[in-house]
């Protein structure tokens, strides 16, 4: 299984023109960058699973990072500029515009561990009375008030549960509420698998968004000059912003559009290649080609023998350019099965056979 | 000026002769993906063409219609429009409704809201699943569209319309098992660049909605004959469940529907729109809404990129 995915991935490879493969390498090294400061963040982490009431009346974002609730306002463009990354680049969907922002200000104040808790209780609780509700034929803002109120009642059943104390202001609380109404509204609309993909998609970028806001790096140029972070990330959120070309996700959206387009590109070069007339031998009388010919001959012809060079222009004559007759390969690694008689060209080698000097 | 980030990786000199394409910012026809649209180029265009008046008038069914009729474009017909809770009391359904309907949400989006009763048994309507609908029922489903519950993310008051249900033409109604086929044509000012028509499955559930499994067909501009068919990412050239062949069906009235569909973005003041016609079994080709944001899955459909028709058109996209 993992060697037909390793297969897969260089047929793949292989296939990808340089304007596919453009926007990959940098989205490769974005990705790699982010998971760089993901992995500083990470490591700034020191307790994970301490509680907040642990920090006597410390912020949790200071006690376990050391943000400064002062800074806390400094990153949000930072968090903003890998929003507009995910949205505009990666074309990742997620939940609302900037609510993955949200949820990791919402984790920065809770903790990295009970964060992810307190929202996914939140959206079980959601999950469970949401149908309750609707048959109640209940309105949607009755609906969105119902829902704040189960949610202050989850996080005071997991302060009992946990027995300790949350600390949790009316922040947290109002984002769960929208996570869950969000989340029930996407499942109404696009189904459970749809509505997972995206609350996964948004519950990544909060947590990317979280460790990078945290990293060392960008502690460390906050506490340098604390006015260098928002003009950087608002300069590059503008440059960003008038990124017009496709989308990572988009190009593997319309993918058959352009593979289509290439196969007909390249069909039409082949077909205008001009023949080499010196080249190419006077086909040895073959009987007329119909299809039974056709394919009683290649059955016939044995595979080209490992070894023979191929030469098609004057050129592979040059001893570091030959190449070899190509192999047939393994069924599991072959694209398409070739089919005899499909092609409307006459099946013919158009390798010599050199096996001296003469024979050149 | 984000765009010159891609210099530093070209580097043949194929792409050379293409650079005065990209700078022009026209596809570049060396390069498939250039042919496409994207979300952020649509939502450039959107921005560059579609007032935002125009775009709350499209997004409001009602306003649509009046717009559009005003213009001379035929649309469907209304039985009632409930925009209020006065309205709402003073609605009798037994009286009103007559024994096929449909009750939309004026702000809906992607078919959300949308009701639809194909017969009467005795007090009752019944659905083209077979569920019946009581009198109650029917009034609280315009309650909720009343309420805005179905008209995407503002908690705002919103109208119930009611319409007849429409009985689609004969022709295209054959190719599907149930529910109403609906053609989709994208302009740009009144440039028709793209067809197809959308045939519900019995997998959809008789919606032409192509998330919930309806078929999507490219239809050439031209001829308006069926080129491609596409369920999901499955290529089709029959119809599943009625067998009829749907590559090479010309679809009816088709000049009609191009010469209407390029009248409704000026007609509701969009520049650049996605015209949704429906063929009725009497009046022929009638628009059902005119959306300001029209999806980009055409482009598989047709296997044909929308930046590259635009600029046939004559669009520079800056």
């Amino acid at each position: 299984m993992f060697s037909k995915l390793k297969s897969k991935l260089r047929r793949i490879r292989e296939r990808a023109t340089p304007q596919v493969k453009r926007p990959f390498y940098i989205g490769l090294a974005v990705g790699l960058g982010l998971a760089g400061l993901v992995v500083l963040g990470f490591l700034n982490t020191e307790s994970f699973m301490a509680m907040p009431s642990s920090f006597d009346g410390i912020a949790t974002s200071q006690a376990i990072w050391g943000l400064k609730p002062s800074n806390l306002l400094m990153v949000l463009p930072l968090g903003s500029f890998l929003v507009v990354l995910a949205r505009s680049f990666i074309g990742l969907r997620a939940f609302g515009l900037f609510t993955p922002m949200l949820i990791a200000l919402a984790f920065l104040q809770i903790g990295p561990v009970m964060g992810p808790i307190v929202l996914g209780s939140s959206v079980i609780v959601g999950m469970i009375v949401a149908p309750a509700l609707l048959r109640l034929r209940m309105t949607r803002v009755g609906f969105l008030g119902v829902l704040i109120s189960l949610i202050v009642l989850t996080l005071v059943a997991l302060q009992i549960v946990l027995d300790t104390q949350l600390q949790v202001d009316a922040f947290p609380v109002v984002v769960c509420a929208l996570v869950v109404e969000r989340w029930w509204r996407q499942w109404e609309k696009d189904g459970p698998v749809a509505a997972a993909r995206v609350a996964f998609n948004t519950f990544i970028i909060s947590v990317v968004v979280q460790f990078v806001m945290v990293s060392h790096i960008a502690l460390m140029l906050i506490e340098a000059s604390p006015l260098l972070m928002p003009a950087c990330t608002g300069l590059a959120i503008a440059i960003l912003g008038r990124y017009r070309g496709l989308r990572l996700s988009e190009i593997h959206r319309f993918a058959p559009i352009w593979l289509e387009r290439r196969r007909v590109a390249r069909d039409e070069e082949m077909a205008a290649q001009p023949v080499l007339p010196g080249l190419i031998d006077d086909p040895p009388d073959i009987p007329a080609m119909t299809l039974e010919n056709t394919v009683l001959a290649a059955r016939e012809r044995a595979p080209p023998v490992e070894g023979i060079w191929v030469i098609d222009s004057v050129d592979d004559l040059n001893s570091f350019s030959r190449r070899r007759v190509p192999q047939i390969k393994p069924d599991s690694e072959v694209q398409f099965v070739p089919r005899s008689g499909a092609s409307k060209r006459p099946a013919k080698h158009n390798a010599w056979i050199v096996r001296s000097a003469e024979d050149v | 000026m984000f765009m010159n980030i891609k210099n530093p990786f070209k580097r043949s000199a194929a792409n050379q002769v293409s650079s005065v394409h990209t700078q022009m910012g026209l596809p570049d026809p060396k390069n498939p993906l250039d042919e496409i649209l994207g979300l952020n180029m649509r939502n450039a265009l959107i921005a560059k063409y579609n007032p935002r008046s125009a775009i709350d008038k499209a997004l409001d069914k009602v306003a649509a219609k009046d717009a559009l009729e005003s213009n001379g474009i035929s649309c469907t017909r209304s039985i009632a429009v409930i925009s209020d809770y006065m309205g709402l009391t003073h609605f009798k359904p037994e009286e009103v409704l007559p024994d096929a309907w449909a009750i939309k949400p004026a702000r809906g989006s992607q078919g959300d809201g949308i009701l639809l009763a194909v017969g009467k048994q005795g007090e009752n309507w019944v659905k083209g699943s077979g569920t019946v609908l009581t009198p109650e029922f029917v009034m609280h489903h315009i309650r909720r569209i009343v309420d805005g519950q179905f008209s995407g993310e503002s908690l705002s008051e919103d109208a119930a319309l009611i319409e007849p249900l429409i009985c689609a033409d004969p022709g295209l109604a054959k190719l599907v098992p149930e529910g109403l086929p609906d053609l989709r044509v994208i302009c740009l000012g009144d440039q028709p660049l793209m067809g197809m028509v959308r045939l519900p499955t019995m997998e959809s559930d008789g919606k032409a909605n192509l998330h919930q499994g309806a078929i999507g067909a490219g239809v050439s501009l031209e001829t308006g004959q069926i080129t491609r068919a596409l369920k999901g990412h499955e290529v089709l050239t029959n119809h599943p469940d009625t067998g009829s062949q749907l590559v090479g069906f010309e679809i009816p009235h088709w000049e009609k529907v191009l010469e209407m569909a390029s009248k409704c973005g000026p007609a509701v003041g969009l520049g650049y729109s996605g015209a949704d016609i429906v063929l009725d079994v009497n009046e022929g080709p009638l628009v059902l809404e005119v959306n300001a944001h029209p999806g980009l899955e055409i482009q598989n459909i047709n296997q044909l990129g929308l930046k590259a028709q635009m600029a046939i058109v004559g669009e520079d996209f800056r």
